[in-house]
């Protein structure tokens, strides 16, 4: 069972700065870690492997310090690591993206599946799964909680819904997308990570001209949507400090709440203000 | 191709376990006294007990840098862990490592590198502490071995330790240069171990006294001859200090880390008591000694790497870092006011910890007449 | 696209040699030649003293998509059963519509759910796409893509709105993919650029401190997904509407995965994102049994408890109910913070919910400028009295 394990080195911060000219973030001076979903992804990707064999290739695109995950994984337990890293692939979209990692992954040999985080922290869009399955046509599973059984054939998980779940059997290959907190992810073996961080660690780097790509097609130039405006929300609040007794600020509290469009969908609320009302007229 | 800085690598890693495992439980293992079992397992599975030996004799490949980084860490989550940790990584097993036999890598190093096995160091004893010559445990050549008497305190993982590295005389007329190292499994008939002392600090680490009464033990075990035992004693006493130095640092760091926390939080005629300028004070010295602490731990650790001598070095790092902590410790506690006092809070934990690491790695009186000594006085 | 020499300019000077930062440039015969691993990135063409370099690559132009026309929702259904988005984004899209001068339709994908397109057409679509298919019983992305994909390219739609639900988020970047368009994921506003008439996508990103605007300039449909519960559905009583059916050859051939169960979970332990009321508590609520009191409330207003960080760290509550950048959005209708200071990190998690009330006794914590209604004061007393006025309010209305 050969699995390609897709991993993005996020930003771990809520101290964020963006780039006045593109609107993308300043990645520079933020401390950058291994996207949440992507270590449940590899977890069970090495799940898969201790029972079934197999080697497990972690794919990224990012910038050079982008290899620290690489590393990390293969700490954790992956056989190899592939970087794609070109200044040409900045500021991809996730047309763009699916599109460099989708060139990359079909220049890796073999492979049964594809194993991704749901999501990535800085984005949160779900769509470079989906995305690079359909450039390898291939079939997809996204939202996955726990992957049953894998055979030569077949894989059977188990895939969140909101009201349920699902459990699905593909045909492999098949590209499954992981809900953070699916499983357990171990941490990373202090020799791996050394080994990881050897001349001759099985990790390879490739740019646009290994995966014969045209610059045009990846990164900014090569995307679909582009962010044209970026803006710090400005939270629109009433802002009311409420005052007087403890009894008198909750009798207004609810009285504010009864008022409000959608907030009287709270039963509780609405009856105790017609009850309010009520009052008021027999005090009348 | 790009390869990662195994040290900030490694730092990451041990810090993320530190944050996530750890530190939100340091309170309750403290309060519990108890050793921390599961968690050892997890540093365990790590790799952690391997990282200064080398990869083909069942370590990681790392070196002193990397081992006390994982220390400085641990200690920044919980001294008493990290202490622990230190102890078999560094002192439990390093004299096994270098002159014990196939057998005994085979049936105690590798176990203990897996955390299936722990080892400890028995050296001070009741009435010999820094004075190494008075230490009485002695050890007789018999035809097939030797037979150990004598009493060991202060043996930090004692309780919980499956062998022991024994600093034993072998011949009292040569004073220090009868002094030889001695492997004894626990299991040996005469050997006994008394009940985990009741500490001020590092309580999750557990110390005790080590017995040995006609402890009979082969040959092999008689890991330094003909005067090795204090050459080997110098040569890890400069690493030995570094880590001391290391968990220090971790410790500046756990206290400066929760004086900042409590210092944004606290307020005091309408603002956070960080506000005020005494208060910034402190925490500006607690930053200044960290940083100079840290420049002096890894600075003598780069010496200890490249077999450089380094014994100044490492004293004075050592003297640095532990004074730091002490004074760390007591500014986390006064920022935090009457809450300093109370047992609820981490600022106590971090100042009753700063007491091992006072004595560990030589008493500070020590250090400073070597260290005068050494300058030329 | 290629980059080629031309060989009587070039003088062999090596200069493109240096640029290339693909080593795609070598030298025969002291000419420069370019390599089959060329990228066209132009570095080469820069250095040339000669103008030895030539390239066919042409700066990227917007197309013409003035042919492109109409508002379309994709009207996602599970079981026959319309999901609320569905006809939340008909509204939205009915609006937009307008603006543009141009229709609204639905895609309604399923088997058997042709009834469901009158309530799509009330709801302001002026066409059902209807397309029917044993394969499109139960959602699954292949046969989806597939049908979406068929209609996409034959009535050729100017903008395509889904809804951002798990069906959704599964579909839209497939279909996106094959379709080779541009899409926004999660959108909570969308309006027209009044100039160029594109359509502005505006999303959170990093945990929702920052709000960014996507435009789709270079393909069509413009996509988004749209977050439930952020758009508004309206019905227009009398709205006309014409149902299409829309013939989808599919062979099982064609769909490599299989649904074995569907099991339905009657209510999740923890439905945070969904819940109309929420009472979260901080590290001013003090322990334990101060979440006891705020589950009374939440009981009498039928809603969930949630809880802070510290909170969680405390032990107060369970890590599912933690509301902020490392726990679950939320966008409730009320949203009470108790004891909540309102770091950067929590706001994050809650800033979408439609009111929001504050009750921290420290009148300059941070949570009173995101409030509507803020009370100073201590939660222990504020929090009994409101469950004690409510229970009154609720036990006056029989079967509440």
């Amino acid at each position: 069972m050969d699995i390609v394990v897709l991993v993005k080195q996020v930003p771990n911060t809520t101290d964020v700065k963006l780039d006045k000219n593109t609107g993308n973030l300043i990645r520079e001076g933020l401390e950058s870690i291994m996207n949440p979903d992507d270590r449940n992804a590899l977890e069970f990707a090495l799940q898969i492997k201790a029972e079934y064999g197999g080697t497990i290739t972690m794919v990224s695109m990012g910038p050079p310090q982008a290899v620290d995950v690489l590393s990390e994984a293969m700490g954790m337990g992956a056989d190899k690591g592939l970087l794609l890293s070109d200044m040409a692939f900045a500021g991809a979209d996730t047309w763009a993206t699916s599109y460099t990692l989708g060139k990359a992954i079909e220049k890796i040999e073999r492979f049964d599946l594809i194993i991704c985080g749901r999501q990535a922290i800085d984005g949160d869009t779900a769509q470079i799964g989906p995305q690079v399955a359909d450039f390898l046509d291939i079939p997809q599973i996204t939202y996955v909680t726990d992957i049953e059984t894998v055979s030569n054939k077949e894989v059977i998980v188990k895939r969140r819904l909101e009201d349920g779940h699902e459990r699905v059997a593909s045909q492999l290959p098949a590209l499954l997308t992981i809900l953070g907190g699916a499983n357990n992810p171990r941490y990373p073996n202090i020799g791996g990570l050394l080994a990881a961080c050897e001349e001759n660690a099985p990790l390879a780097a490739w740019n646009a001209a290994d995966i014969g790509v045209m610059v045009n097609d990846v990164g900014l130039a090569g995307s679909l949507t582009h962010v044209i405006k970026t803006y710090v929300p400005k939270f629109k609040r009433q802002g009311e400090t409420l005052e007087g007794t403890t009894a008198e600020v909750v009798r207004q509290l609810i009285q504010h709440l009864g008022k409000s469009e959608g907030a009287s969908a709270c039963k509780a609320v609405a009856a105790t203000c017609r009850l309010m009302a009520d009052t008021k007229q027999e005090g009348i | 191709m790009y390869r990662s800085d195994a040290e900030q690598l490694i730092r990451k890693s041990i810090a993320r376990f530190v944050d996530a495992e750890i530190i939100p439980n340091a309170q309750e293992y403290d309060n519990s006294k108890e050793y921390p079992k599961e968690i050892l397992k997890k540093i365990a599975d790590m790799g952690v007990f391997g990282i200064r030996y080398p990869k083909d004799r069942g370590g990681c490949g790392g070196n002193s840098t990397l081992f006390c980084i994982v220390c400085e860490e641990l200690a920044r989550g919980l001294m008493g862990l990290g202490a622990t940790v230190a102890m078999q990584c560094l002192m439990g097993t390093n004299c096994l490592f270098i002159y014990g036999n196939e057998d005994m890598h085979e049936h105690y190093f590798l176990p203990a590198m897996k955390g299936e096995k722990f080892g400890c160091f028995c050296m001070t004893e009741p009435e010999a502490g820094s004075d190494m010559g008075a230490v009485s445990t002695r050890a007789e050549k018999t035809n097939d071995g030797w037979t150990i008497n004598g009493m060991k305190t202060w043996v930090t993982s004692g309780p919980i330790a499956d062998f022991y590295t024994v600093m034993c005389q072998t011949n009292p007329a040569k004073k220090i240069r009868g002094l030889e190292f001695f492997f004894i499994p626990r299991d040996t008939a005469g050997v006994s171990v008394s009940k985990p002392f009741d500490t001020l600090g590092t309580v999750t680490s557990k110390i005790s006294e080590v017995s040995f009464t006609n402890v009979r033990i082969p040959d092999a075990f008689c890991l330094t001859r003909d005067g090795q035992g204090t050459g080997y004693l110098f040569s890890v006493l400069a690493e030995i200090r570094c880590m001391t130095a290391a968990l220090a640092v971790g410790l500046q760091r756990a206290a400066m880390d929760d004086a900042i926390r409590y210092a944004r939080e606290r307020q005091a005629w309408g603002k956070p008591i960080g506000n005020y300028q005494l208060i910034q004070a402190k925490v500006a010295n607690m930053a200044v000694n960290l940083e100079a602490s840290k420049l002096m731990t890894y600075n003598a650790l780069k010496m200890v790497d490249r077999k450089i001598e380094c014994k100044n070095e490492a004293s004075m790092a050592k003297y640095f870092a532990t004074e730091a902590a002490c004074s760390a410790a007591d500014s986390c506690t006064r920022i935090y006011g009457a809450y300093g006092y109370s047992m609820e809070y981490p600022a106590q934990r971090h100042f009753r910890d700063t007491r091992f690491l006072l004595n560990g790695g030589g008493t500070h009186e020590i250090l400073q007449t070597n260290i005068a000594k050494w300058v030329g006085l | 696209m290629t980059v080629w020499v031309e060989t009587d300019l070039c003088d062999g000077c090596r200069r493109c040699l240096k640029a290339c930062p693909y080593g795609a440039i070598d030298m025969k015969a002291k000419k420069a030649v370019v390599l089959d691993h060329c990228t066209s990135c132009g570095a080469c063409i820069q250095v040339c003293k000669n103008e030895a370099m030539l390239t066919d690559v042409v700066p990227r132009e917007i197309p013409d998509f003035t042919d492109r026309q109409g508002v379309w929702v994709f009207a996602e259904q599970r079981k026959g059963q319309l999901t609320r988005v569905s006809l939340e984004l008909l509204g939205k899209a009915r609006s937009l519509g307008e603006e543009l001068g141009q229709q609204t339709a639905a895609l309604l994908v399923g088997n058997g759910v042709s009834g469901l397109g009158e309530t799509l057409i009330s709801h302001g679509a002026d066409k059902v796409f209807l397309m029917e298919h044993a394969l499109l019983d139960v959602y699954r992305s292949e046969p989806y893509t597939i049908a979406m994909e068929t209609v996409i390219r034959d009535h050729r739609p100017n903008i395509l709105l889904v809804g951002a639900t798990h069906i959704g988020r599964d579909l839209a970047p497939r279909l996106a993919h094959r379709l080779g368009v541009g899409l926004t994921a999660d959108c909570t506003e969308l309006t027209i650029d009044p100039g160029e008439k594109i359509l502005l996508q505006t999303r959170p990103a990093f945990g929702g401190n920052v709000m960014a605007t996507i435009a789709n300039r270079y393909s069509r449909p413009q996509m988004a997904t749209v977050r439930p519960g952020v758009m508004k559905a309206e019905e227009f009583p009398g709205h006309k509407g014409e149902l299409v059916n829309i013939e989808i050859s599919l062979t099982s051939e064609m769909v490599r995965t299989e649904v074995l169960d569907s099991i339905k979970e009657e209510k999740r332990a923890v439905e945070l994102s969904s819940a109309k009321v929420i009472i979260a508590g901080g590290r001013g609520v003090g322990n334990a049994q101060g979440f006891e009191v705020l589950r009374e409330l939440a009981a009498v207003m039928d809603g969930e408890v949630a809880g802070t960080r510290v909170a969680v760290e405390e032990g107060w509550i369970s890590s599912d109910h933690q509301v902020g950048q490392t726990g679950v959005t939320v966008r409730p209708e009320i949203y009470i913070a108790c004891g909540i200071s309102g770091a950067i990190q929590h706001r994050a998690g809650m800033m979408n919910s439609r009111y929001v009330v504050a009750i921290n006794n420290d009148p300059r914590a941070p949570i009173f400028q995101v409030a509507d209604w803020g009370i100073v004061g201590d939660v222990t007393e504020i929090v009994p009295e409101l469950i004690e006025q409510l229970k009154q309010g609720r036990e006056n209305v029989i079967g509440l």
